[in-house]
């Protein structure tokens, strides 16, 4: 159901892994599973949903350390810790650097299962959104100088009159111009062209 | 050294005052309060200082001469105020005969007490005894108090029927010339007593003291011929404050020194219990991940089986597999607790040949002051002559220190008797044999079976890890501990050990 999606594990201890591997493939995930971070980080990573599930124990790098490298190679996947001698503050750390679970070894199967869902879906939302800006950043990419002027200017809530005395246009012209922007753009109301606008950093009345 | 020093010091000020002697000083009855006040507070805080000792100390003998001190410094109070002519304002009318009278007393009493504690030094031996209990040091006090008011109302009040021994408020009587001499008997007897069985430094400083006692005695009764307030007179009294302020400046420094030696034993047992329980966390938190591993591997699997069976066609290859790697990860956990066991083996392995009777001296002397705090007496049956094992001399001194403090805890509840752990050694055949017995609450028999048992533990701050590794540390030397099945009252631990020579009749290589 899921073959879209991967699960990465990462722990030094062969039958750990094996046995997350087992469970996790009985749901029907697809697992990757590696003994050490570099080794991770040296495989090629797919574009799809995806989920770590990582050992807070490791040799040469604990867990948590990793968790603090993924953030600076800005590589953004959620991540559940499993660790066998976990304590609060260190809890606290990973859940507060982002993490999606923190569990004790040996833990309940559902609670892995769910976890990792949860990983996965919050990744698939992540993604959807990237997406939804690289779409959005494209389109306003494909417009004119000018074009790109008239929608600065609409966004901000310009009336056309007010447009054409500023670019010193006729008030045609602008309303060509914006059902130009429009059309490109791929909406059909103010509010959408607005909200677009919202998300590529223009500034706009409301920000 | 600085003893007979100063006693040489004070004998050139007794021959340079004594030209002199006779020389009287009028007018300086104002000074005797202060002089008087002086001495007390000295002689009171020296016995106060001496009893503090004895809680520490074991010798019976001190309490004797802290009890003079004592009784001497109370009495230098009436005595002051009695004294004619010191207190004319508060219009105290006393006989001369009352300030004769407990000088008297005071002197003879201190000098009795001196000489009891050399009687005592001589028939004790170094270690007589154990440290007194608050109770008795109190009472003690008390009663020296009570003697010292009641001679003070019998002196002050009696007037007319005390004996004469003064002519006027200046002069003695004849009558007083067997005071100074039968003081100066006690000295001599004392200073003698305690020459033959000098032992300790406090020996040596009451010496000292005798000494300067018999001067100050010689310049007042025969060079100033008994005249008060003469400079002979005077310089008794102040040989004697200076030896009194003497003795109590040794005896503080002495206090703090001990003092401070136990705070810093304190403090090394302390650093040495930390490391230990430091190591055993370490040790602990390894081996519970170690096992925690191959266990959080077999849960999973064991739920990825179920789940692989439960499908609604059940994938049989995958769940054998999880079951094929869930018995390889019972037989590593099993492993690794062999391996844990076989750690411990090991370092039972740095064996040497050791004096048995040795090792037992040193552990309980590191426990002495653990021993004095809980208020127990420790009687110990030694070994006759030396017991050669072969162990590790650090474990072995573990297991009695572990043994000892269990008993003392089974102690603590004990009130109105008094507390005994009884250490008896003893040779069965080539078997080296030592009980430790309480006479505590002892071991119910629903726990007596159990009582070896890892983590099982009848004190509610006790890990349960103690006597199982007492009885680990002496399985792994050969030997056995048990718990005495009909002991009598309390709980009665015995171990034994394999001794390396032949015993009574060895030799024989």
């Amino acid at each position: 159901m899921t073959s879209a999606t991967i699960v990465y594990v990462v722990d030094d201890d062969d039958a750990v892994r094996a046995s997350i591997d087992r469970l996790l493939r009985s749901v029907g995930h697809e697992v990757a599973g590696f003994s050490a971070p570099q080794a991770f980080l040296a495989a090629p990573r797919h574009a799809r949903p995806s989920c770590l599930v990582l050992d807070v124990r490791l040799p040469f790098m604990s867990g948590l350390e990793f968790q603090r490298e993924l953030a600076l190679l800005q590589i953004d996947i959620p991540i559940v810790f499993i660790t066998g001698h976990g304590d609060v503050p260190m809890s606290v750390a990973a859940m507060k650097a982002g993490a999606v679970e923190f569990l004790m070894k040996p833990f309940r199967d559902q609670d892995l299962i769910d976890a990792v869902h949860r990983g996965i879906q919050l990744d698939r939302q992540r993604a959807e959104a990237k997406q939804a800006l690289d779409e959005i950043s494209t389109r306003h990419a494909s417009l004119t100088a000018r074009e790109r002027e008239v929608m600065s200017a609409v966004v901000s809530g310009l009336m056309n009159k007010q447009i054409a005395a500023l670019l010193d246009i006729s008030e045609v012209t602008v309303k060509v111009h914006r059902a130009q922007v429009m059309r490109k753009m791929g909406v059909t109301t103010l509010p959408e062209l607005v909200r677009q606008a919202d998300r590529l950093g223009l500034p706009t009345p409301k920000a | 050294m600085l003893a007979v020093g100063i006693a040489a010091l004070l004998g050139c000020a007794t021959l340079a005052a004594m030209p002199f002697a006779g020389v009287r000083l009028e007018g300086t009855e104002p000074v005797l309060p202060a002089y008087a006040a002086g001495l007390a507070v000295v002689e009171i805080m020296t016995g106060v200082l001496l009893l503090a000792t004895l809680t520490l100390s074991r010798h019976r003998a001190v309490t004797v001469v802290a009890a003079g001190y004592l009784f001497s410094g109370l009495l230098a109070i009436p005595w002051a105020i009695s004294f004619p002519g010191v207190f004319p304002a508060l219009g105290l009318d006393v006989d001369v005969q009352s300030t004769a009278t407990l000088a008297a007393v005071r002197r003879l009493g201190f000098a009795s007490s001196l000489l009891a504690y050399a009687a005592l030094r001589l028939a004790d031996g170094p270690e007589s005894g154990r440290g007194q209990s608050k109770g008795s040091l109190l009472a003690c006090v008390f009663a020296v108090a009570a003697a010292a008011v009641a001679v003070s109302v019998l002196a002050l009040s009696g007037v007319g029927k005390l004996p004469r021994f003064m002519a006027n408020t200046r002069e003695v009587a004849p009558l007083w010339s067997y005071v100074p001499a039968a003081a100066m008997t006690l000295y001599v007897l004392t200073a003698g007593m305690l020459l033959a069985a000098r032992r300790s430094v406090l020996d040596l400083w009451v010496t000292v003291v005798v000494f300067t006692l018999a001067m100050e005695l010689f310049l007042l009764s025969y060079v100033a011929g008994g005249t008060r307030l003469t400079i002979g007179w005077w310089t008794g009294r102040v040989l004697g404050l200076v030896s009194a302020s003497m003795v109590l400046t040794v005896l503080v420094s002495q206090t703090a020194i001990l003092y401070a030696r136990l705070a810093d034993t304190t403090a090394r047992d302390r650093q040495d219990r930390e490391a230990r329980l430091t190591v055993m966390e370490a040790l602990s938190a390894s081996i519970a991940h170690e096992i925690n591993q191959p266990l959080s591997s077999m849960v999973t699997n064991a739920y990825a089986a179920l789940r692989w069976l439960g499908k609604p066609e059940p994938h049989v290859p995958e769940a054998t597999a999880a079951l094929q790697d869930i018995v390889g990860d019972g037989h590593r956990a099993g492993r690794i607790v062999e391996e844990t066991r076989s750690i411990f083996r090991k370092t039972g392995g740095e064996r040497e040949l050791l004096d048995l009777p040795a090792v037992l001296e040193e552990a309980l002397d590191r426990l002495r002051f653990d021993v004095a705090r809980a208020g127990v007496r420790l009687a110990v049956e030694p070994f006759r002559g030396p017991v050669i094992v072969s162990g590790n001399r650090i474990q072995l001194e573990q297991v009695v220190c572990n043994l000892v403090t269990n008993a003392l805890e089974a102690l603590r509840g004990i009130v109105g008797r008094e507390r005994l752990v009884t250490i008896r050694c003893r040779r069965e055949g080539n078997w080296a044999v030592i009980s430790f017995a309480d006479n505590g609450p002892g071991v119910a028999q629903p726990q007596a079976s159990r009582i070896f048992d890892p983590f099982f533990s009848t004190k509610s701050n006790g890990m349960g890890m103690g006597l199982m590794v007492c009885r680990t540390v002496i399985e792994a030397h050969g030997g056995q501990l048990w718990l005495e099945p009909d002991a009598g009252a309390g709980a009665t631990f015995s171990l034994r050990l394999p001794a390396l020579d032949q015993g009574r009749d060895g030799g024989r290589e």
